[in-house]
């Protein structure tokens, strides 16, 4: 159940980056409530996660699986570069970010 | 470019206070001014994207978040700093400034006319 939560969260977390991009370029309420709502169902989800799981566990899976995935569909649906010392640095900070929050 | 790097970092700075009011709030009214503090950190994060690859502000975001936290721990709640930790924190340090050179030789070869969107190495290969 917890890793379920974990999921939900990391897929809500997408609906807010995609809101993020969308709002940041056209100031609709649309775009705004896919933004606010997709981080705020994202934290729904992560808190009551934490309910089953270790809290720095269940922190460090959704901000790895958010961060990446933010950056691929950044990537493969809005056209942003590939250039290869942008994904290394890209992979250095997941790689950072999902360690730190292990060990928190 | 630069206006966006100071957005950037506004929202980086945004995100430690909510965080720090999560960890100390004890009022209802404190939960008042955190959701305040959190509307004001995304209103810069929106900000920091119309300047940057989206992907690029929000990595730093997380990033520097975690780095924040971690740091918030050790000075104000008595955790303790491990080799770990600082490894971590190295390698986040290392992303963050690696992306930052990254985006500013694609926003070259963008004024050069030649798009940083993906396609730029065939684009490269083919005016070669």
């Amino acid at each position: 159940m917890g890793w379920i939560l974990v999921l939900l969260a990391a897929l809500s977390e997408f609906a807010g980056v995609i809101g993020l991009k969308k709002f940041s370029e056209n100031k609709t309420l649309g775009n705004g409530l896919l933004y606010y709502g997709g981080f705020g169902i994202a934290f729904f989800f992560l808190y009551n996660s934490f309910k089953f799981l270790q809290v720095s566990t269940a922190y460090a899976v959704w901000i790895g699986i958010g961060t990446a995935g933010a950056v691929l569909i950044n990537m493969l649906f809005f056209g942003e570069s590939k250039s290869t010392g942008r994904v290394v640095s890209l992979l250095l900070i997941v790689f950072g970010v999902v360690g730190l929050k292990a060990l928190s | 470019m630069n206006k966006a790097w100071l957005y950037v970092a506004l929202t980086s700075f945004f995100e430690l206070v909510w965080i720090f009011g999560f960890n100390t709030a004890t009022h209802w009214w404190h939960w008042i001014i955190i959701v305040g503090f959190i509307f004001v950190d995304f209103h810069y994060l929106t900000k920091a994207c119309e300047g940057l690859p989206t992907g690029t502000v929000y990595a730093v975001f997380a990033g520097i978040g975690t780095v924040g936290t971690s740091l918030m721990d050790v000075m104000f709640f008595g955790e303790h700093i491990s080799i770990g930790k600082i490894f971590f924190i190295f390698i986040l340090v290392l992303g963050v400034a690696g992306l930052k050179i990254a985006d500013g030789q694609d926003e070259k070869k963008a004024l050069k006319g030649v798009k940083g969107d993906g396609l730029d190495s065939s684009i490269i290969g083919s005016t070669k």
